[in-house]
């Protein structure tokens, strides 16, 4: 529970013409995690080479890229797709075979045509562009060219022109450019050129059409029209084929990756002439289960073998052993870290206690509900696996929220009906103040004390830690260490607690004095304190200028009831402005102009509240989790571990 | 002539324990507000980094936005400090 599960390293040994069925068995039990083979990296190896893929593997990775453009095509996404049936992965085989083919090249055809079809739109569209401008002209398009002895010029200009030679020319004023045709002789050419460039003239392409203008764009819209028809058909057909063939292609997809990981597996095994060898993971309790499975598969031509782990050096891949309460918190674990496979693993922990903060400073039974009902809500559209688990976060924390807030006796800035059971964080604001306003001081004492234990328990897990990792001296002198600090933190707690009282705290200030102004409790903190500070130093000296984070992280636990107060204080402030200056003042003569207040009253409300809803999560949250990465987390967790990703996929579309 | 001294002197007093709950709310304001801009100062280089490091890859976010608000402990200083003031 504390320890990730336990694992063995694995040897497998067999002769090539098995490697199929290996790989197959290892694919289906889903838990071998394989150790990649690096050529020339151990000597142990030497002469062993890199297996190839066996026998199909460039069909399926062929076949999968097929599947994965039809996929595209389709919009299909595998990842959020929910499938009604799952299939059989034998009967896919044989539907891979005689179906996918020819679903294939039907979508290849009607993609192909639609393509073609765009194009033609697209070109046509380009011509009815170029001959628009000549729809002015009452002349025939094939009027403009042929001509021998006569120039044709047809282009924007800035302004209407007067030529000096000979011409005719035909002048159409638009709103943004002025569109003009002048036709001379071929010897006046460059005397009308002249003229036109004057008025910054920019010719245009001469279409090579016969006929009106008009006729022709009318030609070109017919067939667009009848182009994007058909486009739609296509586009319907498309979706009919994904309608019927959904299911299938995400089956043939993950029946395909199943494949190609398969036939590529050999590329991380070493091989010689005749025989291949994996190396790899399983966890412990498994060991006997695969054993068995691979000598049954075989017929007991296989040599299995358990090797023995050396935890110093070999990077064991580490797989959460959890109870299932506790799973959502491994998400948390993993933003920060997962631990290495010697270490504690405190997600148990994480799971008891970050709902406990998160609740400790939300802890308003309106919010809690909102926010539960939210998680409700969002966990039927967030399908994937890190989403689902931080819904399941949420809603732990959100219950948390509204076992709080009912002690806390808060329902969205308001008093529940009776008087807080915890200390109160009623704020004296509005008209509407109830009991003695809030507790501040036994509230910060209550933080002070959460934040004493946790980073006491933190430092005993660190010296867990040092004991099961470190060896020799340096174990000895590391467990004394993270004593020393627990002995200094009280050692100050025991001094202070001789000189001053304090509510919900022991008091020693009563005790006989012994030694000058000192009494038992003070000098026991002082030798604590010199105790600790010695065993810190023994360590390593340096640490020595860490002592102030001593009280700094104590200090910081105190942000539970600053930042949960801040939270009270926007709601109090919302339902002050919202009802006790906008709506309550209106509702005792009610006018048109008391109907807006009101209805502004209500949108104060509602606005207010959800923006110190967002406030509330994101800073219940965030400032939990900090307090375990920065407070908790510093004082015994390393991380760094390897994930265990077994050899094989968690199938959802087909089965085995 | 004695009553009117002793009627000021009892003004005095009334203005000074007014004026002190009024320094009290001043400075309580003052250790919010100063911490405040040193929180805003301190996530500002972070957050910027942050923004950068997501940019590069998406898988920090989670981290980064916890680093991100780390300097916020100064702010909250502040808070402990004012609400022990008011309180």
């Amino acid at each position: 529970m504390l320890t990730p599960r336990q694992m063995s390293r694995l040897l497998i040994v067999a002769s090539k013409d098995r490697m199929g069925t290996v790989v197959n068995e290892l694919y289906r039990r889903h838990l071998f995690h394989i150790e990649d083979f690096v050529d020339q990296a151990n000597p142990e190896y030497d002469g062993f080479k890199i297996g190839t893929p066996l026998a199909g593997a460039t069909e399926a990775a062929t076949d999968l890229v097929n599947v994965r453009a039809i996929e595209n095509t389709f919009s299909i996404d595998s990842e959020a797709f929910v499938a009604k049936a799952r299939p059989a992965q034998t009967a896919m085989q044989a539907r891979i075979e005689s179906d996918l083919p020819a679903i294939t090249s039907e979508v290849e055809a009607l993609t192909g045509r639609r393509a073609r079809l765009e194009t033609g739109v697209k070109e046509n569209e380009q011509k009815i562009a170029e001959i628009t401008p000549f729809a002015s002209v009452p002349v025939d398009l094939d009027l403009y060219s042929g001509y021998f002895r006569f120039v044709v010029f047809a282009g924007y200009v800035a302004r209407d022109v007067t030529i000096a030679v000979p011409n005719e020319k035909f002048y159409t004023k638009g709103k943004n450019q002025n569109f003009i045709v002048v036709v001379t002789p071929g010897e006046h050419r460059s005397e009308v050129e002249r003229v036109l460039q004057e008025a910054s003239y920019q010719a245009v392409t001469i279409p090579a059409e016969s006929g009106t203008p008009q006729s022709r764009i009318d030609y070109y819209s017919g067939q667009i029209s009848t182009a994007k028809k058909e486009i739609e058909e296509i586009q319907a057909k498309i979706d009919g084929i994904k309608q019927k063939h959904a299911e299938f292609l995400v089956a043939c997809e993950e029946v395909l990756k199943c494949r190609v990981e398969q036939t590529e597996a050999p590329l991380r095994f070493a091989t010689t002439h005749e025989t291949f060898v994996a190396e790899g993971w399983v966890p412990t309790e498994s060991v006997a289960d695969v054993t068995q499975a691979l000598e049954k598969a075989t017929g007991g031509k296989i040599f299995v073998k358990e090797l023995s782990v050396d935890y110093e050096h070999d990077s064991v891949p580490v797989e959460y052993d959890n109870p299932s309460f506790a799973k959502p918190a491994q998400m948390l674990m993993d933003v920060y870290s997962r631990p290495k496979y010697t270490e504690l693993d405190p997600t148990l922990m994480v799971s008891i206690i970050f709902p406990l903060f998160f609740g400790l400073i939300l802890g308003d039974v309106g919010y809690g509900l909102l926010l539960l009902g939210m998680c409700l809500v969002l966990r039927k559209y967030i399908t994937g696996e890190e989403g689902t688990l931080l819904i399941k976060v949420l809603r732990n924390a959100s219950i948390s929220s509204i076992f709080f807030g009912l002690l806390y006796s808060e329902c969205l800035g308001f008093a529940l009906p009776w008087s807080p059971i915890m200390f109160s964080r009623h704020l004296k604001i509005g008209a509407h103040t109830v009991g003695h306003g809030p507790q501040i001081p036994e509230l910060m004492i209550l933080a002070i004390w959460i934040g004493l234990l946790h980073i006491t328990l933190g430092r005993v897990l660190g010296m867990a830690n040092h004991a099961r990792q470190d060896h020799g001296s340096h174990r000895t002198k590391a467990i004394l260490a993270n004593a020393g600090w627990i002995f200094v933190m009280w050692g100050i707690l025991l001094v202070i607690w001789s000189m001053v009282q304090m509510p919900y705290m022991p008091d020693f200030t009563t005790l006989p004095k012994l030694v000058l102004t000192l009494n038992l409790a003070s000098i026991i903190g002082a030798v604590m304190l010199v105790a600790g500070v010695l065993f810190i130093a023994r360590e390593s000296a340096l640490e020595i200028v860490e002592l102030p984070t001593i009280i700094s992280h104590v200090l910081s636990y105190a942000r539970i009831v600053a930042v949960g107060l801040s939270s009270v204080a926007i709601a109090m402030v919302v339902n002050f402005i919202a009802i006790g200056m906008l709506i309550e003042p209106q509702l005792e003569s009610i006018t048109i102009v008391g109907v807006l207040f009101i209805i502004m009253g209500v949108v104060v409300f509602l606005i207010g509240h959800a923006l110190n809803l967002a406030l509330g999560i994101l800073g219940g949250g965030l400032h939990s989790i900090r307090l375990h990465y920065v407070e908790f987390f510093t004082k015994f967790y390393k991380g760094g571990g390897k994930k265990y990703s077994p050899f094989g996929l968690k199938r959802r579309f087909t089965e085995d | 002539m004695a009553a009117e001294i002793v009627a000021a002197a009892i003004t005095d007093v009334e203005l000074m324990k007014a004026s002190q709950i009024g320094m009290k709310a001043l400075g309580a304001g003052m250790a919010v507000g100063l911490t405040g801009i040193a929180s805003g100062i301190a996530e500002m280089a972070i957050g910027s980094a942050a923004v950068g490091a997501t940019a590069e890859n998406k898988d920090v976010f989670g981290l980064v936005l916890l680093l991100t608000v780390i300097p916020e402990t100064i702010v909250i200083f502040g808070l402990v400090v004012a609400l022990l003031l008011i309180f």
